[in-house]
């Protein structure tokens, strides 16, 4: 029997990024999801092969914008280990500072973005407002508002200035003030409460199943963190809780990534504060041993893994990157089924796909019925079918 | 009956067509601001919407393959008439002179009409997120219009006539309505944002979902026509709100010469529609959007209710005015 | 199982799988063989707790191609179960039925490398665009783009 597909992508203003999904619907509720996240391929891993260690750091950087500094970080802390590297105290400070200063603001931003989705654009300005003081700390310390260039191997390639901490440190307490505004805001606002609530839940046992990382799973009482799960940088040292939730729909998603903006803002300031002296790095040699390891990194989205592989040369000889969304799209597909198709980018966005970090996937189902578009007469006659009450007597 | 050429003047500059075509940019722009200022954004220059509304005046039509292009051409047309002859029945500065009974039953039908031509559009325009949208503008028609109707017709129960200037000077005999009917009045506003299609009612064209709904093929001069309905949607449902429930443009006591009670009116009635503007404009901002199956929930379980409570209140108090 | 693993605990039972190695202070590496892979997922998961799939990393060694399954559990010890298949026809069974997050990774390996997974739901091309050449898979070591070949976009458009 044929169902109506609404093809949702690759160009629509409900995504921000290119992907499509083919929504097999009955009525408003969908039957099956068909997704084809093939437009951003740029052959990043085969191009790392040919570039040696101070080249191949700035393309790990281009991997995505939001989540750039822990593609290079993930990498440059691989390669360190793998040269059995120590880089110096001030430099893992300093990348933890940038590291939870991004994950800030990919947090404040999908905040903004969740909201928009529901129609709630008063929430979205305001959040990304309070990012632009995020950003400003990022410019000033780096130069960009991504795309930091902060990793070499070896430690880090710039030095914070006293006046920049200063500054950082200045920025905070407005910050927090409105952070915590935004946390009262997601357990109260009616609105917010009413499209999130109930919407793509994912038990305990399905998110462990399907594989789920970050966020995500943290809502569903999963406390994986690979912060604490395989500790570095200076996340040992600063004083910070995984924060869990066990609502498993899209409202504990929000609540575990504003909980989490809390808890980065006390990374930053104990960071800030506690910067030790010191070099920001240490000569590294050019060509790596050969060698094995996966390096793993909490990323803003969840668990970022690189399996790097060397060879003796100054080049890897593969580097093969899962990140977080790639692990994170079965969840979505399996939650999907059933759901309402206005409830479609509140999921999708609630897992905070980052396509420019995913290589691309297609899911398909596992059924075989043909799907086709069906007329416009047929449509409205099968809804009031299915809908008696909203037929005018 | 009414001197032609008073009745020309009336109808074509004041307060007719010009002044409500100025009146509705007006609007429009003080919403937006309001909107942009809560927003903590600066928001647009007060000329905007008459901008907006040059502009697309200007650009291409594009016609989707298969389309019936008389309709298309057409349907905004009646829509933008529609409500325009609607706001010939509200009183502006006194009685409108076109008044007689039953007008209100009249600018209530004629209020529905866009909704109406937003479904045709999105059943015609070939395009599967405007089906959809066109289908949950008259899923919305129903769920809002019974109370809505409800809270508005209360008004005409106490005072005892189906003509909206002679409810206007009942009030300023008597109370206005917002004080006899809160309930009433309430529900009509709900009713009047889920009219206007606005936050947290503005399903049918949900951008993030259905790219813009039945709108989505309108372009050029028929979107602009389109929006400048809607903008006057916006005038006639606050003025009909600020007719029936806070008593028009009529003052509790009577002023002469009659030219000054008539400005004096006039800029009551100013004041009574931005009023209920800056409602509305709090309540989109406010807000985010709700699903049309939550809106059916809560439509029928509380607003209907409570508009049939209000209902029953007016009966009882009209019998006890009556026997009392 | 909670509490930290030791390679001792680990290497005795999985013996007859393969030869086991403490490669970091949380990682052990099993290296095992392709008709092996199924059961030792299970016999990880089962006695040790491993139930959560990192990633399937897949490697070109030049001689073979490698598959590196990573695993963790709630104890957080990481286990990485590698097998060597031959260049010619590289093939394996699917483990996305014990762990179906593996359906997604595989997929990608499969576009990208050629490997073949027995019994996986659905090995259609996902990673790269639809008018890709069949049998070219690029990240293999001795692939190179053939300037001839037609590798999908708009035709016509390169000068």
């Amino acid at each position: 029997m044929p169902e109506v597909v609404v093809s949702i992508g690759p160009h629509h203003p409900a995504l921000k990024e290119p992907v499509n999904f083919r929504v097999i619907a009955d009525g408003e509720k969908i039957v099956r999801l068909e997704l084809d996240l093939s437009y951003n391929h740029r052959g990043v891993e085969k191009a790392a092969e040919q570039r040696d260690f101070i080249r191949v750091l700035p393309l790990m950087e281009r991997v995505c914008g939001i989540c750039s500094h822990s593609h290079s970080t993930a990498f440059a802390k691989g390669i360190e280990e793998i040269m059995q590297l120590e880089i110096p105290p001030r430099a893992q400070y300093i990348r933890t500072i940038i590291a939870e200063l991004e994950r800030m603001h990919s947090h404040l931003l999908w905040l903004g973005v969740a909201a928009h989705l529901i129609g709630f654009n008063t929430l979205f300005m305001w959040t990304w407002r309070d990012r632009e003081a995020v950003q400003d700390t990022l410019e000033e310390m780096s130069g960009n508002r991504v795309h930091y260039g902060m990793n070499e191997v070896g430690g880090v390639r710039r030095d914070l200035t006293p006046e920049q901490l200063n500054a950082a440190l200045a920025r905070l307490p407005a910050l927090e003030e409105r952070v915590n505004k935004y946390v009262v805001m997601v357990n109260e606002e009616e609105t917010m409460l009413i499209r999130f609530r109930g919407v793509g839940r994912l038990s305990k046992e399905e998110a462990l199943r399907y594989g789920t990382v970050g966020p995500t799973a943290r809502a569903s009482g999963i406390d994986y963190d690979v912060r604490k799960d395989d500790p570095y940088l200076a996340y040992k040292d600063a004083p910070w809780n995984v924060v869990t939730d066990t609502h498993g729909d899209v409202y504990g998603r929000t609540r575990v990534r504003v909980w989490e903006l809390q808890e980065s803002l006390r990374i930053v300031r104990f960071c800030l504060e506690n910067l030790p002296e010191g070099p920001i790095r240490v000569p590294a040699p050019k060509n790596a041993p050969k060698g094995e390891i996966l390096s793993r990194y909490e990323a803003p989205r969840g668990e970022l893994a690189h399996f790097i592989r060397t060879n003796g040369t100054d080049k890897v000889e593969r580097v093969d990157i899962r990140t977080p969304t790639l692990a994170n799209w079965t969840s979505v597909a399996m939650c999907l089924v059933n759901q309402n198709i206005a409830d479609i980018p509140v999921i999708v966005a609630a897992i905070d796909p980052c396509l420019s970090c995913t290589s691309r996937i297609t899911l398909l189902d596992n059924h075989t019925k043909k799907a086709g578009i069906i007329s416009f007469d047929e449509l409205v006659r099968r809804y009031r079918s299915r809908n008696p009450e909203d037929v005018q007597p | 009956m009414i001197d032609p050429l008073y009745g020309l003047l009336y109808i074509f500059i004041f307060p007719g067509f010009l002044f409500l075509f100025l009146y509705a940019l007006f609007l429009a722009f003080l919403d937006r601001r309001i909107a942009a200022r809560m927003q903590q954004r600066v928001g647009p220059p007060f000329f905007q919407p008459f901008a907006d509304f040059i502009k697309m005046l200007g650009k291409e039509v594009i016609d989707p393959a298969g389309v019936d292009r008389a309709i298309f051409d057409a349907a905004p047309l009646v829509a933008l008439a529609a409500v325009m002859t609607a706001f010939l029945y509200v009183p502006v500065t006194g009685n409108s002179p076109l008044a007689f009974q039953g007008d209100l039953v009249v600018v209530l039908y004629l209020l529905s009409l866009p909704t109406i031509v937003l479904f045709l559009l999105g059943w015609l325009s070939r395009n599967i997120f405007s089906a959809i949208g066109g289908i949950r503008a008259v899923t919305q028609l129903f769920i809002y219009e019974v109370p809505f109707f409800l809270a508005l017709l209360t008004p005409a129960l106490m005072a005892g006539t189906w003509s909206i200037s002679e409810i206007v000077v009942w009030q300023q005999k008597n109370l206005w309505f917002i004080f006899l009917q809160p309930i009433g009045f309430i529900v009509a506003l709900i009713g009047l944002q889920a009219k206007l299609e606005r936050t947290p009612f503005d399903i049918p064209e949900a951008e993030t979902e259905i790219v813009a709904g039945p709108w989505t093929e309108l372009t050029g001069r028929r979107l602009a026509i389109m929006d400048l309905t809607i903008d006057i949607s916006l005038v006639v449902g606050s003025a009909l709100v600020a007719a029936l429930f806070l008593g028009g443009p009529l003052i509790p006591w009577t002023v002469t010469p009659s030219w000054l009670g008539g400005v004096i009116g006039f800029f009551l009635f100013l004041i009574k529609t931005l009023a209920v503007l800056l409602v509305l404009s709090s309540i989109k901002v406010a807000t985010g959007r709700i699903r049309i199956d939550q809106l059916n929930d809560i439509g029928w379980k509380y607003i209907a209710s409570a508009s049939i409570v209000q209902v029953g209140i007016v009966l009882v108090m009209n019998y006890l005015w009556v026997y009392a | 199982m909670t509490g930290p693993l030791t390679l001792d605990m680990v290497a005795g039972k999985m013996k007859e799988f393969g030869v086991s190695e403490q490669v970091r202070n949380n990682r052990i590496r099993i290296t095992t063989t392709p008709e092996k892979v199924h059961d030792t997922i299970r016999t990880v998961q089962a006695m040790f707790g491993f139930d959560r799939l990192i990633t399937i990393s897949a490697v070109d060694n030049t001689m073979t191609l490698e598959l590196v399954y990573h695993l963790t559990g709630p104890h957080r010890m990481v286990v990485s179960i590698a097998v060597g298949l031959p260049r010619e026809l590289p093939a394996i069974a699917t483990v996305s039925d014990i762990l179906p997050p593996a359906a997604i990774y595989e997929r990608q390996i499969h576009d990208l490398f050629g490997i073949m997974f027995r019994g996986h739901p659905g090995l259609a091309r996902i990673v790269l665009n639809e008018d890709w050449p069949d049998n070219e898979y690029p990240l293999r070591k001795d692939w190179k783009p053939n300037p001839d070949t037609f590798y999908g976009g708009i035709k016509g458009e390169r000068s």
